[in-house]
């Protein structure tokens, strides 16, 4: 059995066939993962200088070089590697005097520093499957950001208390500005708000629980945020997978999402899991937090300071030498942001070729986890999995890449 | 050329996201990317049908791409969706407020119709490269 390292589902049940070395097939893959299986042929990455190709040795002590003689060097990623290879880039930054930012700094940080700290309460994946009864896909679309989400774990299956299939054990509400694959699965569970109308409904939710009239112009959706009221608080065991769209709207205010998760938790038991994308975006904010008690936004400069200046998106106005891996940032930032970055004297380590390759100075192509490197990671609720290569092949693991760079500088 | 003002929101899909797994550089990543989807009124508004190029343009920047009637139920004037990539990303302001996270969510933009061929990847790149 393989481990697909898709999303932050981390499936551990892929089934596959060998022939001649290769796989000839595979069973329980989504769409998304079998993207990254068929990968393991297209577009890969090779090891080169200024555009020309170079030897693995010659990628390394150039990007040791580069990273080394940097006054302000950036190292970012993480989110797409094993927690071996994020403690060994966290040690990299600290020898390197760096700064250091995931992924999670433009997407669920600021929500995942909430659930890590325990300021909200959280459960696994497997305890929603055996007790959840009421599901809020809020601002996120598991269909298709991690598509085996709902038959795994939260809605379709059958679990310890939940037996009787999801139509009649299970509630699904989706609160979209969209109508996404999710919120057709909800059907009359859905509430459309409008962009950036998530602190409102927010409000409207409160006073439907505490028995107000929740002020809404619209008097359909008044009635029906009323009824939503009594089916939460009926709930037995309620669980919030908040998504991209709720973080975007709130950002930094996300704090106006805790009266209503304390609400919630007295008219009833409910939780929250972030929806996080990237496979192991958890781990390094758990990693890191160990470490210097920030999640990201790090520097190691003067010893651990932590502020919004060490954001990707401002660091990348006084960095001198910037390190990606795993990520591909130039397609991720706005357009104007990676004009920047296109810049700035980059090494990037991935097992595909992407814009952010092309624009560096030092590529190094990069194994896949879980399929050509073993490693462990945190699945989006915490759980620790662990995962072997499945096939050999030539590319070295983020492991050992970063540790001869780290030997080299 | 008759404009329509919207508020674009990026949402992200599993075709293209299967497609993006392949490569960035794939026609299909491209054809599942490089796409608005406009509500009718709004596409009647300046024009243009399913399957014609549009330009949409912010302070930020400027893209051609695919126009697609949306599929949603109720009407949605003034509001477009657009699969995140690095085509909605050229629409994105570098301003960043005080979360230090784009707006990647609520993205104000201008679209008219055009005869231009969709922005190819490499455009897209070549565009970041410029100021070098
Ligand atoms: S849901 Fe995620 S981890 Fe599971 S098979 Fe799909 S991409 Fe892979």
């Amino acid at each position: 059995m393989a481990v697909c390292t898709g999303c932050s589902l981390l499936c551990d049940d892929i089934e596959l066939e060998f022939e001649d070395g290769k796989i000839s097939l595979t069973k329980n893959l989504c769409r998304k993962g079998e993207g990254r299986y068929r990968s393991l042929r297209e577009d890969r990455l090779v090891p080169a200088v200024d555009g020309a190709k170079v030897g693995f040795d010659e990628a390394i002590s150039r990007a040791a070089e580069l990273l080394g003689d940097a006054e302000n060097p950036l190292l970012f990623g993480w989110s797409n590697s094993s927690l071996e290879a994020q403690r060994i880039g966290i040690d990299l930054a600290k020898k390197l005097g760096a700064t250091i930012d995931d992924t999670s700094s433009f997407c669920q940080g600021y929500l995942m520093e909430k659930v890590l700290r325990g300021e909200y309460p959280t459960c696994t994946l497997d305890e929603v499957r055996n007790f959840a009864d009421v599901l809020i896909y809020w601002g996120s679309d598991p269909s298709s950001s991690q598509p085996r989400h709902m038959s795994r774990f939260s809605y379709f299956p059958r679990g310890e208390k939940r037996q009787r299939g999801y139509d009649e054990d299970r509630t699904a509400i989706a609160i979209d500005v969209r109508k996404s694959p999710t919120v057709v699965i909800a059907a009359d569970g859905f509430f459309r708000i409008p962009p950036g109308g998530d602190a409102e409904f927010i409000e409207a939710l409160l006073a439907a629980l505490g028995g107000k009239i929740p002020k809404v112009k619209d008097k359909k959706m008044k009635k029906k945020i009323l009824k939503l009221g009594s089916t939460l608080r009926k709930a037995e065991f309620g669980v919030v997978f908040p998504g991209l769209g709720l973080i975007y709207s709130l950002k930094d205010e996300i704090d106006k999402l805790t009266p209503l998760i304390t609400r919630l938790n007295e008219v009833s038991s409910y939780k929250l899991i972030p929806m996080v994308g990237h496979y192991n975006m958890r781990g390094f904010n758990q990693t890191l937090l160990e470490e210097t008690g920030h999640i990201n936004r790090v520097s190691f400069k003067d010893g651990v300071e932590h502020g919004t200046q060490f954001a990707v998106t401002e660091a990348v106005n006084d960095c001198d030498a910037l390190m990606v891996i795993g990520s591909d940032l130039i397609s991720a930032l706005p357009a104007a942001i990676s004009k920047k970055l296109a810049r700035i004297p980059t090494v990037a380590i991935d097992p595909h070729r992407n814009l952010t390759t092309d624009m560096a100075r030092v590529t190094i192509p990069s194994a896949i986890s879980g399929l050509e490197a073993g490693g462990s990671a945190l699945r989006m609720d915490g759980v620790k999995v662990e995962f072997e290569p499945v096939i050999k092949s030539g590319y070295r693991s983020d492991v050992e890449i970063l540790s001869r760079i780290m030997e080299a500088v | 050329m008759a404009k329509v003002e919207v508020t674009i929101v990026t949402y992200r899909d599993i075709f293209q996201e299967e497609a993006k797994e392949i490569g960035r550089y794939s026609d299909e990543y491209r054809d599942l990317s490089a796409l608005i989807l406009l509500d009718r009124g709004d596409m009647k508004l300046i024009k243009t049908e399913d399957g014609q190029t549009v330009q949409v343009e912010t302070d930020g920047g400027m893209v051609v791409v695919t126009a697609r009637l949306s599929e949603e139920d109720e009407e949605h004037p003034g509001l477009a969706f657009m699969p995140n990539s690095p085509w909605s990303n050229q629409l994105v302001s570098e301003d960043t407020g005080t979360s230090k996270i784009p707006e990647f969510k609520r993205i104000k933009a201008e679209v008219s119709a055009t005869d231009k061929d969709v922005d190819t990847i490499s455009e897209l790149v070549e565009r970041i490269r410029a100021d070098y």
